[in-house]
């Protein structure tokens, strides 16, 4: 029998490398803690996921946000620059993390909260 | 160190110029807008309170069907010092949620350690322990606890807390003559059983 390839169709399936299963195999269905929307979708200020609406890798902890929720809440005094899952201080790892613009923001942030934190203008638990 | 107060106040006079713009075209800036178009905090709010998983006690009312952000609460603990009161509430929940907690108002004047005489609730996580990942759940199971667990430290009513520390025998009296309608030293509390 011979068999002729008249047409053929690719198909692919790309998933997010998150922290918490950062070197397992395998692919774990979870959601952003703080828009509730899973992470290989977008933020509900994006159209379409990927490049476009990225994760952000926590460095102090394993938690993974999309890049504009954490930003949101970051923007707020009030998060005093915290996690909001575990209350750590947050920080991303500009090694593990695209540049661009957002990202760029959110070292801006994080530094501030880190200037503030030491000036001591708010009080801070550790 | 003003670094993130300028990008916050650059982003606000962003975000104000595009609501006016957008007040201007429908002629009027409610928190639904009219073209439909769904807001993220209206998206995270209907997530919330479809997976709302409460106790008997928590009876959530929408006095407008089609707003979420503003309902009202009802609170019948079916234990301790407030068994059986019936304790109403406001809930408040602006368009920056979940960043800003919702603002939770009792509506009763009751004789509460953590609920001062204008309803304003002491709940460190509607406050300096907020975070965007709590829900409206863990909020409304918070605000349940507090009738069955008032907590001394860090009151509103700073009588009814020494009372709570002193004598609990006495507190619980006070809760009981407070909850039928009546002065409690020499303060009018709602009747709510
Ligand atoms: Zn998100
Ligand atoms: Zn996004
Ligand atoms: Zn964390």
């Amino acid at each position: 029998m011979k068999v002729n390839i008249v047409d053929w169709h690719g198909v692919a399936t790309w998933h997010w490398k998150l922290a918490s299963n950062d070197g397992k195999a395998g692919y774990v269905d979870e959601l952003c803690g703080i828009c509730r929307v899973p992470f290989d979708g977008t933020c509900p200020n994006c159209k379409f996921p990927g490049d476009d609406c990225p994760l952000v890798l926590g460095r102090g902890c394993i938690h993974n946000f999309h890049v504009h929720c954490i930003l949101k809440w970051l923007e707020q005094e009030a998060s005093k620059g915290l996690c909001p899952m575990c209350r750590q201080v947050f920080v991303h790892d500009p090694e593990d993390n695209p540049h661009s613009e957002e990202f760029e923001y959110l070292q801006q942030l994080e530094d501030g909260h880190r200037l503030l934190r030491e000036k001591g203008e708010t009080t801070y638990e550790e | 160190m003003l670094k993130i107060r300028q990008l916050q106040k650059k982003k606000l006079e962003e975000a104000a110029a595009s609501a006016a713009a957008t007040a201007d075209i429908t002629g009027n800036s409610s928190t639904i807008s009219s073209n439909n178009k769904i807001t993220p905090a209206q998206l995270r709010l209907q997530k919330d309170i479809t997976e709302l998983d409460i106790p008997k006690s928590i009876k959530l009312t929408f006095p407008n069907s089609s707003d979420l952000f503003n309902f009202n609460l009802s609170i019948t603990p079916q234990q301790g010092y407030y068994k059986l009161g019936t304790f109403q509430f406001t809930v408040e929940i602006n368009g920056n949620f979940p960043m800003d907690p919702p603002r939770i108002k009792c509506s009763n004047k009751i004789y509460h350690p953590n609920i001062d005489l204008s309803g304003n609730v002491c709940l460190n996580i509607l406050r300096e322990d907020w975070s965007p990942v709590l829900n409206l759940n863990s909020v409304l199971i918070g605000l349940n606890f507090l009738f069955l667990e008032p907590n001394p430290n860090d009151p509103l009513n700073k009588d009814a807390a020494n009372v709570l520390v002193k004598n609990k025998t006495l507190f619980a009296k006070n809760v009981r003559d407070s909850m039928r309608g009546g002065y409690v030293d020499q303060e009018y509390y709602d009747r709510i059983v």
